[in-house]
């Protein structure tokens, strides 16, 4: 009974941390129809600046976050001005979905091994003086930095769900998702409604590499692996259901912990690959989704 | 179109005889080194060419295909089958994943074969990982009856029978139905192609053209340290590097690019060692930005612009593109 309830609870820590890093991937892809390949990367990015910063300044991780993500939003816009603004070209939106695949998947080579110059091709992680205290919960263990992953996960969400319903930039933002073309002659600055959202897009993967290094560890060369379950998330909650990443996120975890109980927790990436292709074949509108 | 197959034949015999010079001449290894990997970069290119170039769709899985048919024609070479057939062998294999990955992927529009592929990939690197923990190797006798010039030939006449097979294809109706896919897929459909037949025909020979370059690989090099690194994304992005070089959708460009890209990367990786890659990377975004033609899209501009010259009449321009 313990077993299957730390397994659940893993499963919601980890799944959690899924969701968080589907929503930028998510957010791109709604917006932009792009699909940034990089994401992942970006993530670990996120996670090697936050490493670096409390090595060198010797803070707590998480008061690192603001400058982590600030860093990383700056980033998104030059990634908006210098690969996907000259995309917007294309009159068709398949050829700029293909053209994305491609220019991002030059960027994972890039960031990749440009990680791999900077900081080796060890795993980095950042130990805090908490890191592995945990909350007993009817007997099963809960990590302290696991419980703050899934709070941020969620705030983040909450967040990022107010922004979009609640502010004029989310009424832009859904405007040009809707239609680019309409919203432009409506008089909303669609280029900087994208340029923010790639900016904000790519700030998550800081939050989400911060995360994940306090409570794993980064490697260069893992982003496609986040990538990966990001899909995974994506395409069970339904593309462009932004609600529910966090909650597909949630299922995908618990589904790949409780598959630990049962073979190798090595083959966790069959898994979601697995699960990825059945999705598509017998659900391709997403779990969440109705119709 | 008379006169087309006519120069297609003198230069391709041309570059066969050129290609040939090794029976008589010693190269030396090194240099016999440099051209087989160049025949595995040609093969992966031509494979990505198909399904990515002439289909339309990107493909981010080379390296699953690729590794798959290294691994297939390696312990079937080393059971002591015949090396063509342990080739054929380990294409086939590879076939089988990409009806896994293709039937279920290639029925959706957008992302998802993409994906789909860079997930085979992914998911065949963590198993073969698990499955394999130390390096392998061939028996004694197999290492001593090495001999590069042999490699140099089965890859020789690999590249050509593939180049000859894709010409065949882009000239027949299935590349037409291939090149209406990826200019129009609606368009394809409405006018009865049936668009998911062709674009599972063109993943699965596409594939085997991959695992045919796999094949090579494995008869080329005996022993493998990293079993990571036959699945490793690197060879995916080789491939998508060369075609997107030399210009996707035409037969000569990914050659073009192929020979490009082993001749940066000998010259790179002596003056710039571990950063070479991200010079690839930085060349790779630059020609998708700036020359989405490629090479052979410059071989155009450069021809109208001699024409322009010599003040002859535009409409005798004919398209580098084959």
């Amino acid at each position: 009974m313990e077993n299957v309830l730390q397994v659940l609870f893993v499963g919601v820590i980890v799944g959690s941390l899924y969701g968080l890093v589907a929503l930028g991937f998510a957010l791109i892809m709604g917006v932009m129809k792009f699909i940034n390949i990089a994401q992942g990367s970006f993530i670990i990015l996120g996670g090697f600046i936050c490493y670096w910063i409390v090595t060198f300044w010797h803070i707590d991780p998480y008061l690192s976050l603001p400058l982590v993500m600030l860093a990383m939003f700056i980033v998104g816009l030059v990634l908006y001005r210098l690969l996907f603004s000259p995309l917007l070209k294309y009159p068709k939106a398949e050829m700029r979905l293909d053209k994305s695949l491609l220019i991002t998947f030059g960027v994972v080579w890039i960031l990749d091994n440009t990680e791999i110059l900077l900081w080796t091709p060890n795993s980095r992680s950042v130990i805090t003086s908490y890191g592995y205290e945990t909350v007993k919960v009817f007997g099963a263990a809960l990590s302290y930095t696991g419980l703050i992953g899934v709070g941020l996960a969620i705030l983040a969400a909450a967040a990022l769900h107010l922004i979009l319903t609640r502010t004029y930039f989310g009424k832009h933002v859904r405007a040009a998702t809707e239609d680019a073309g309409a919203a432009s002659l409506s008089g909303v600055n669609v280029q900087r409604t994208y340029l923010i959202s790639c900016g904000i897009a790519i700030a998550l993967a800081g939050l989400a590499g911060t995360v994940i290094v306090t409570s794993y560890s980064v490697t260069p060369g893992g982003g496609l692996s986040w990538l990966l379950t990001a899909m995974a998330v994506v395409v069970l909650a339904g593309p462009g259901n932004m609600n529910f990443m966090i909650p597909a996120g949630i299922v995908l975890g618990v589904i790949q912990s409780a598959s630990t109980l049962f073979i190798n927790p090595a083959y966790q990436q069959p898994i979601a690959l697995i699960i990825f292709l059945l999705i598509i074949m017998f659900r391709p509108q997403g779990l969440f989704s109705r119709g | 179109m008379v006169t087309n197959w006519k120069k297609i034949l003198t230069s391709g015999i041309i570059l066969l005889i050129i290609f040939l010079v090794p029976i008589f001449v010693d190269l030396g290894t090194g240099i016999m080194n440099q051209l087989v990997t160049l025949f595995i970069y040609i093969l992966l290119a031509q494979s990505w060419n198909l399904i990515g170039g002439y289909t339309g769709q990107i493909n981010l899985g080379i390296a699953a295909f690729f590794g798959a048919s290294v691994m297939v024609t390696h312990f079937v070479w080393v059971a002591g089958v015949p090396i063509v057939l342990s080739i054929i062998a380990g294409s086939l294999s590879t076939t089988l994943f990409a009806v896994i990955i293709g039937i279920p992927t290639l029925r959706l529009k957008g992302m998802y074969f993409a994906v789909g592929t860079l997930a085979l990939t992914q998911a065949l690197q963590v198993i073969m990982q698990n499955i394999f923990t130390r390096s392998i190797s061939t028996r004694g006798d197999y290492v001593q009856a090495y001999d590069i010039s042999s490699r140099y030939f089965v890859g020789l006449a690999l590249v050509v029978v593939v180049l000859l097979a894709i010409y065949l294809i882009r000239h027949s109706r299935l590349g037409l139905a291939l090149v209406s896919i990826r200019d129009d897929e609606q368009a394809a459909q409405v006018t009865g192609v049936n668009t998911f037949k062709y674009k599972v025909i063109s993943l699965l020979i596409s594939a085997f053209i991959a695992g045919l370059a796999g094949g090579l690989y494995a008869y080329f090099r005996l022993y493998f340290y990293f079993v990571s690194d036959i699945f490793g994304h690197g060879w995916t992005f080789s491939a998508t590097m060369a075609v997107v070089v030399g210009g996707a959708g035409t037969l000569m460009g990914p050659v073009l690019g192929a020979v490009f890209l082993v001749i940066l990367g000998y010259i790179f990786s002596l003056t710039m060692g571990q950063a070479n890659m991200i010079v690839f990377g930085f060349l790779f975004i630059i020609v998708m930005l700036f020359m989405p033609q490629g090479l052979m899209g410059g071989v155009d501009l450069f021809r109208l612009w001699l024409y322009r010259i010599s003040k002859r009449p535009i409409k005798e321009v004919q398209k580098a593109t084959l």
